[in-house]
């Protein structure tokens, strides 16, 4: 059912009012949609006049119409209008859905628009598009389903937040993720975990199936009314509302199972045996021929007979995950009050071992008319969501840890056994045992300094739980016809606990003895919100224009402990006994802020639409407090104009609008809250405490402003069979706050001091094209889908020969944003391949020589292992930032959905296909995957150069080199293009027909299965082309390092209504 | 009527909360302020408050990234004593295998980043005392703080002092090399807060060296002579006496080094200060000098742990030498191989700090100098007074020869607490030296000081395993400037 458009039918029904005086005859009818229900509110008017009533909570309407009266014509919002000819018994009526969306009411900021009407750029989502998928939350379906709007997720961990870029990034410092407001409420988004491990993104907090729509405002018209924290976008939630006179129970579940898809091949452990001791021979050469003696080291892979094995790491840490979700809901209304509570329940495992998620979720959304001018709602969900996951290596900075479970199936040696033959974990200290490997070099067994896996997954656990109360008391006066006053007074408490464990046994809590960690949150906002709108109609002038203030504090708190030396392995919490205990995670934060925002909004004839919207907002974290934001927008809908309906192609092209906007927008997502104050914190010095200098404040800073500038044109052909609109989209964003990065040399804390210095700007075009096909009682088929293209470029920064870097976990920098190029381009130094003479990596320095390495094979002065391959002199080794080419961008430069619908009798089958490309992916992973240390190898590299293989991809194995295949440096070897199409999800129905459920009471039942990334074309050779390492970091995107990939899941599905 | 009534009552309350929730933006929610930092401006207003800062900086210089842990682990690895077990590039192995890049992160970016920050912090603090020394004459500060300020500003003197030196050592060829004139650090010694000032060109190695003797002689004369209980953890006037012993060394000034070691050496045993300050001496046993907590009066500086203050994880000295199975992470053990100081025949197998201090595990040998597993409150040395007693040995030997009874009696005092061998008589300077090195390379194992007795003598950087020799004319022979100071300071220039 779609949204009704309250103030214009108001207004309908109040003209209406004021004619019956002339009414001679009685008319009475009941109007219900094709699916059979009825439809209440729905609009019935004489044909010719201004006369006209709505349906009752029944669907059923009387009206006295003028004698000479003889067509109704019925309407509602979503429907195709009808008209009935007045007869002499009841009418029945009934109205075909509409599926244009053109007529579809669309959520703006503290109100709604028709899509009809807007000017600004908004793009709708409907709840059925989401419900069922089998995601933690709703973000994450998101993907593809919107123009301008590009989400990725950045690995197959449960509840990771997706990366979510409207148009492009729009920050470089801050955060670059849009606002979430959830009905009318901001809310938190992001990873909210105090565990590096397990990430909580709170939108989990939110059931899919309570959603009825998501909105997402991409341009200056339509966000600025957000004002300072709509640099990003806005995405609007509006959960679903019980509807007159329907009441209903709905059960709606799936349950599923994921797994793991393209996992690298590595080697077994004969192969690897082999290469490992090929690559020490290798070594040895190279020492004879660079100091005139042989080379000592051992060839000592697979050295200890006893201890082989051929480990299949993927097998145990990987697994088939089941899961299921059940929502109840029951709604209904009345005339005066409609209801809706929901209960659910998520159960999900996904394909990690250990890696599971649930949620128990609870909603009461009601309305209530107290007087026939007030109106009072109240709309509170409630949640408790639990995730739990093994260490991953693929959230927050794991990226390089040594028990990252993205890594450790690709570094750890096959022919090592995770259990010794007593049954015991393999482990030696903190890591996994030798094996049957000696150290060539020492001849002492060969630790890989990595853990053993299974003492992870059978012993540690990290996990973050979340309660949030979410919710808001509402009260809608009309003090006078059309003037209505709102205040809105709203509440968001989210609480976490996160909880570590690390056994003693090995792994991270063998140093420490083991460990617990437990950090308790409060996020406690208040939003109160206060509104005027007055909507007014003159003759064919629409006037609405609304006031406002709105206020917001929200204070967030986090305490926690660390407890180490655990006092026996028995104690496995947070509240046993351990030796020591330190403070951790403890952190505080505050902010407030205060907005007047007022919107004009102006259409004649609904022809020519004006939209003017302003807001200023002061926000505590500033020194200079306050800040303006501002949109204008004017569209001209052609096809209302006289000479369009009147022309001979109006019935085939039946809707053309012209829009545009411009205005600014701010950001302050992600700014610390006391970052205008100068600092000092306090610490320890052994048993003393300490003060010290920890921020050097810049009293300077403010909002960065986002100049957004749009044209688009809107179009409905073949009676909106066909619709779609295309748009150019401008984004300068202004005063960029760079964390400008200090000289190390002046010790300022961090680094850096966080700045307004930088600009830069996204542009590109938004289509969206939807058709129907086939439109037939029988079959019925759809395509709809969108495409964004995405030009992001840095226009300034602190000065322009600045390089930023963008680093992984700390450890490698891949990315580097400079002016003049994409954000987060990538630096590597060029790859010339293998020389064929000798196996030697070449990589080109930037004046042009072509240079190559030889892992401890060169001696002489200035040995540095690189040599000049045309001369055989000795060189120093090319640098990244000297010698470096960029490769960008590396956000896709264009990306979108596809979906295909298709409804034969009661099957319905849904093919949705996500696609994005025209970027680079920096695939760290794989540099690693052919590292010439004892990590194992993908078996690719068995095309490695020999004397008898001199063509090969892969350089001589020299046994410790880490050089040549990326590890020490970045190579153009490592960088790769993203192109992929993805299969995102296909979905299978049945939806049984009433006649044979009515039985069972039921008013509609559908089964169907689906899967979920069921397949995905790419020429990237990593997992998945998606993945980011560093999640939404602005400055170091598209890096693949140790992350593992997305999963496939299968589920299957019943959605039942009573 | 009635509805009509309450109507209109609702109305008048509704547009007074309107009118409310419109004019009472909050002002001092406007102005929340944290509370768990301190403004800045509130930071020099009672004694205790400038304590803590001196507390502050003494933390800055001991994180475990810098002298809490890995400069001293740095100082050894890079040289032949130990082997890196666990490959991990986390734990120094580029350190280890001389493969450091201006990038790497762990070692390069972060010992120069915490060092500066140490020093910055010092400039900061000395900044912040002259400009609130108005505060100090009056209530809450008691009389007579104005020497209580000096003692504080020579500490953080002295800091700085030390931080200069530890970076020369990794930075900066060696001051042997062109007497000084090569390229040494940018020079920072005024307060660094806001933007601009990235740019600043290196000091010469020379000039760096120079104003770190003109911090430690100022040190001296403002130290306290006693700190009470803190003499092993705070800096006292020895303290500045001998470091200055270990800076002279380094520039070969071997009598700036006699003159500064006779300040707290006395002519002959027993060898304990008697200078009227802290009663620094060497003490009978190694061991005890080891023991936890670490404070004997050998210990002239050390920084303290403790289980609230760690040094962080993969920064603990014990993590890195003690082997697992006595609670330590194993990531070097020492080097059994030749060349290694185990198999050196100088290190005999009955000396204290082999029998003691080296531990066995299978086929391999570990250092067991730092005993304290988790939560690894071992104090990280700077500088013991066995030191003094070593470098004012050499610089006798250096300036008088091989027939000086003195360094040969000062030699023989260390040595023989934890070896019944003493060293008779010298035949030349030169076996003499190699004699004092060698015993510096026993009794400092572990200790961060390897790096700087090869380094100031120019010497090859031997190779162990399959890593080879660093010659002197090898680049690698000094650490590379990180990436992060190149490309934000424009002056800066490659080593």
């Amino acid at each position: 059912m779609r949204k009704h458009l309250l103030p214009l039918s108001a207004i309908v029904l109040v003209l209406g009012a004021r004619d019956l005086h002339a009414q001679t005859r009685a008319v009475s009818g009941v109007v219900k949609g094709s699916d059979g229900a009825t439809i209440p509110g729905a609009t019935v008017l004489v044909k010719g006049t201004s006369l006209g009533t709505s349906t009752n909570a029944d669907g059923r309407f009387d009206i006295q119409v003028p004698a000479s009266a003889n067509t109704l014509v019925i309407s509602y919002v979503g429907y195709t209008s009808q008209e009935a000819r007045i007869g002499d018994g009841k009418l029945n009526i009934t109205l075909e859905a509409n599926s244009t969306s053109l007529d579809e009411a669309v959520v703006v900021g503290y109100g709604t628009q028709s899509r009809r009407e807007l000017t600004g750029s908004v793009a709708t989502v409907s709840g059925k598009e989401i419900a069922n998928t089998p995601v933690q939350s709703f973000d994450q379906a998101l993907q593809g389903r919107a123009a301008g709007v590009n989400i990725t997720t950045p690995n197959g961990v449960l509840n990771n937040p997706p990366v979510i870029r409207i148009r492009g990034a729009n920050s470089i410092a801050l955060s670059s993720s849009p606002l979430f407001v959830i009905d009318g409420i901001p809310t938190y988004s992001g990873n909210n975990s105090a565990v590096g491990s397990v990430p909580n993104n709170p939108l989990a907090n939110i059931a899919p199936e309570d959603i009825d729509n998501i909105e997402v405002l991409k341009d200056a018209s339509a966000t600025a009314i957000y004002g300072s924290r709509a640099n990003g976008g806005v995405i609007l939630v509006t959960t679903k509302r019980g509807k007159k006179g329907q009441a209903r129970l709905s059960y709606d579940a799936w349950a599923g199972v994921t797994r793991p898809v393209r996992l690298y091949e590595v080697l077994g452990a004969a192969d690897y045996v082999n290469l490992k001791n090929e690559a020490v021979r290798n070594l040895n050469e190279n020492r004879r021929r660079a100091t005139g003696t042989v080379g000592t080291n051992i060839e000592g892979f697979g050295q200890v007979a006893a201890n082989a094995a051929d480990t299949r790491w993927y097998d145990y840490i990987y697994r088939t995950g089941f899961s299921n979700n059940h929502n109840l809901n029951f709604s209904g209304g009345t005339d005066k009050t409609t209801y809706l509570a929901s209960v659910g329940y998520s159960n999900q495992k996904g394909m990690l071992v250990r890696n599971d998620f649930r949620r128990y979720s609870a909603r009461v959304n009601v309305e209530h008319k107290l007087f026939d001018r007030l109106t009072l709602g109240a709309r509170v969900n409630y949640s408790n969501s639990l995730n739990s996951s093994p260490n991953s290596g693929s959230v927050g900075d794991g990226a390089f840890g040594t028990a990252g479970l993205g890594r450790l199936p690709l570094v750890l040696p096959p022919n090592i056994a995770p259990f010794n033959a007593d049954g015991t974990y393999n482990t030696n200290g903190a890591g996994i045992g030798a094996g049957p490997n000696i150290n060539p070099g020492t001849g002492a067994p060969l630790l890989p300094g990595y853990y053993n896996p299974l003492v992870d997954l059978e012993n540690n656990y990290f996990t973050s739980e979340s309660n949030q109360i979410q919710g808001a008391l509402y009260a809608d006066l009309e003090v006078v016809k059309g003037l209505h006053l709102r205040t809105q007074y709203g509440i968001d408490n989210l609480n976490f606990e996160d909880k570590s464990y690390f056994t003693s046994l090995a792994g991270d809590g063998f140093s420490t003895g083991g460990s617990a960690s437990d950090y308790y949150r409060t996020n406690k906002r208040w939003n109160w919100q206060n509104t005027a709108q007055y909507d007014l109609s003159a003759g064919e002038h629409n006037f609405s224009v609304l006031g406002g203030t709105e206020q917001q504090y929200t204070d967030v708190q986090r305490w926690g402990a660390t407890r180490t030396q655990v006092a026996d392995p028995f104690f496995t919490t947070f509240q046993g006994n351990y030796l020591n205990i330190a403070a951790s995670g403890n952190a505080q934060g505050a902010n407030y802020l205060v907005s007047f925002f007022g919107r004009f909004t102006y259409n004649y004839a609904r022809k020519y639409l004006f939209t003017a919207t302003g807001r200023r907002d002061g926000y505590s974290a500033w020194f200079n407090k306050f800040g303006n934001f501002y949109g204008l927008s004017a569209g001209y809908v052609v096809s209302e104009e006289g000479f369009w309906k009147n022309s001979n192609f109006a019935q085939a092209f039946d809707f053309l609008k012209f829009s545009g906007s411009f205005g600014t927008t701010g950001n302050n997502q992600g700014i610390d809250d006391f970052v205008s104050l100068p600092l000092y914190n306090s610490f320890l010095y052994g048993s003393s405490s300490t003060f010290y200098y920890t921020q050097a404040a810049n009293p300077n800073i403010g909002w960065e402003k986002s100049k957004k500038t749009d044209a688009s044109v809107a179009f409905g052909f073949l009676q909106s069979r066909l619709t779609g609109d295309a748009t150019f989209y401008y984004n300068l964003v202004d005063g960029l706050i760079l964390n400008v990065p200090q000289a190390p040399s002046r010790g300022i804390p961090g680094n850096s001091i966080p700045a307004n210095v930088g600009s830069m700007r996204n542009k590109g075009f938004e289509f969206n094209l939807r058709y129907d096909v086939l439109r037939d009682k029988a079959f019925n088929w759809t395509v709809s889908g969108n495409l964004t293209t995405l030009d992001n470029r840095v226009l300034s920064l602190l000065f322009d020969g600045q390089q930023i870097p963008g680093s992984t976990s700390g450890l490698e920098t891949a990315n580097y944003t400079t002016v003049g190029r994409p954000i987060g381009s990538i630096l590597a130094v060029q790859n010339a391949g293998i020389n064929p003479a000798n196996g030697q990596r070449m990589l080109v320095k930037a004046d042009g020589t072509l240079v190559q390495y030889n892992h401890l094979g060169t001696s002489g002065a200035g040995s540095t292992g690189w040599t000049v391959v045309s001369t055989g002199a000795n060189t120093p080794a090319p640098t990244q930032l000297a010698d470096g080419v960029f490769y960008g961008p590396v956000l896709p430069t264009f990306y979108g959905g596809l979906d295909n619908t298709f409804r034969f009798k009661g099957f319905d089958l849904g093919i949705f296909l996500q696609y994005s490309g025209g970027n680079y992916i920096y695939n760290g992973t794989k540099a690693g995957l052919h590292d010439q240390r004892f990590w194992n190898n993908a078996t690719d590299i068995k095309n490695r150069w020999t004397a008898d293989n001199t063509n090969a991809e892969w350089p001589r194995l020299v046994y410790g080199d880490n050089v040549s295949n990326g590890s020490n440096i970045i190579m153009s070897q490592n960088v790769e293009k993203g192109d992929f199409i993805r299969l995102r999800n296909v979905s299978l129905g049945y939806t049984f027909p009433s006649k044979t459920i009515s039985g069972l009471k039921l008013s509609n039942a559908r089964v169907y299965v689906q899967v979920q990334n069921a397949a995905l074309i790419t020429k990237y050779s990593g997992i998945d082309p998606e993945i980011s390492v560093n999640g939404g970091s602005n400055l170091a995107p598209g890096v693949d390092r140790n992350s593992i990939g997305q999963a496939r899941t299968f589920t299957g599905g019943l959605n039942v209504s009573f | 009527m009635k509805s009509a009534f309450r109507t209109r009552v609702f109305t008048a309350v509704v547009t007074a909360t309107l009118g409310l929730g419109t004019f009472s933006c909050q002002n001092d929610l406007l102005n929340v302020k944290p509370n768990t930092q301190l403004d800045g401006g509130l930071a020099f207003d009672t004694p205790s408050r400038v304590l803590a800062q001196v507390n502050g900086l003494y933390s800055y210089v001991k994180v475990g990234s810098f002298l809490g842990g890995r400069y001293q682990i740095y100082g050894d690895i890079r040289a032949n004593d130990f082997i890196n077990r666990q490959n991990n590039g986390v734990t120094g192995l580029l350190v280890w295998n001389h493969t450091l890049a201006e990038t790497s992160s762990n070692d390069v970016t972060s010992v120069w980043g915490a060092a500066y920050a140490a020093i910055n912090q010092v400039n900061v603090f000395l900044a912040g005392l002259d400009t609130n020394a108005g505060k100090f004459g009056a209530s809450p500060f008691p009389s007579g703080y104005a020497s209580t300020v000096a003692g504080y500003r020579a500490e953080a003197r002295l800091l700085r002092a030390l931080c200069y030196y530890s970076l020369l050592q990794l930075y900066a060829r060696p001051y042997i090399d062109g007497n000084g004139s090569r390229p040494g650090l940018p020079l920072r010694l005024q307060a660094e807060f806001g933007l601009g000032n990235n740019d600043l060109a290196r000091s010469t190695v020379g000039q760096v060296y120079d104003q770190i003797l003109l911090d430690l002689n100022a040190a001296e004369q403002g130290l306290p002579a006693s700190q009470g209980g803190n003499n092993v953890i705070r800096a006292h006037r020895n303290t500045a006496i001998a470091l200055k012993t270990r800076v002279y060394l380094t520039m070969g000034r071997y009598s700036d080094v006699i003159t500064e070691a006779n300040k707290i050496v006395p002519t002959s045993a027993p060898y304990v200060a008697a200078n009227g300050g802290v009663a620094n001496g060497l003490n009978s046993s190694i061991t005890a000098v080891f023991a936890p907590p670490q404070e004997t009066t050998e210990s002239i500086l050390s920084f303290p742990f403790t289980a609230q203050d760690t040094p962080g994880t993969q920064n603990q000295l014990a993590f890195y030498y003690l082997p697992s199975a006595l609670g330590g992470g194993g990531e070097y053990s020492l080097n059994t191989a030749a060349g290694g100081i185990l198999a050196n025949p100088g290190f005999l197998s009955t000396d204290v700090r082999r029998t003691s201090l080296v531990a066995a595990v299978g086929n391999e040998r570990f250092l067991t100098k730092y005993p304290t597993g988790t939560p690894f409150t071992d104090k990280a040395p700077v500088i013991r007074y066995s030191e003094v007693m070593l470098s004012l040995a050499e610089a006798l030997v250096r300036t008088n020869g091989a027939a000086d009874t003195r360094a040969l009696a000062l030699l023989n005092a260390v040595r023989t607490r934890s070896n019944s061998t003493a060293y008779t008589a010298f035949t030349s300077s030169s076996d003499f030296i190699d004699a004092i090195l060698l015993e510096r390379r026993i009794e400092f194992l572990g200790e961060g000081i390897r790096n700087i007795d090869l380094m100031r003598l120019n010497a090859t950087i031997p190779g162990k395993g399959s890593v080879g020799d660093v010659s002197p004319s090898n680049p690698l022979y000094v650490w590379p400037i990180p990436s992060t100071e190149l490309s934000a300071n424009t002056l800066m220039t490659r080593n």
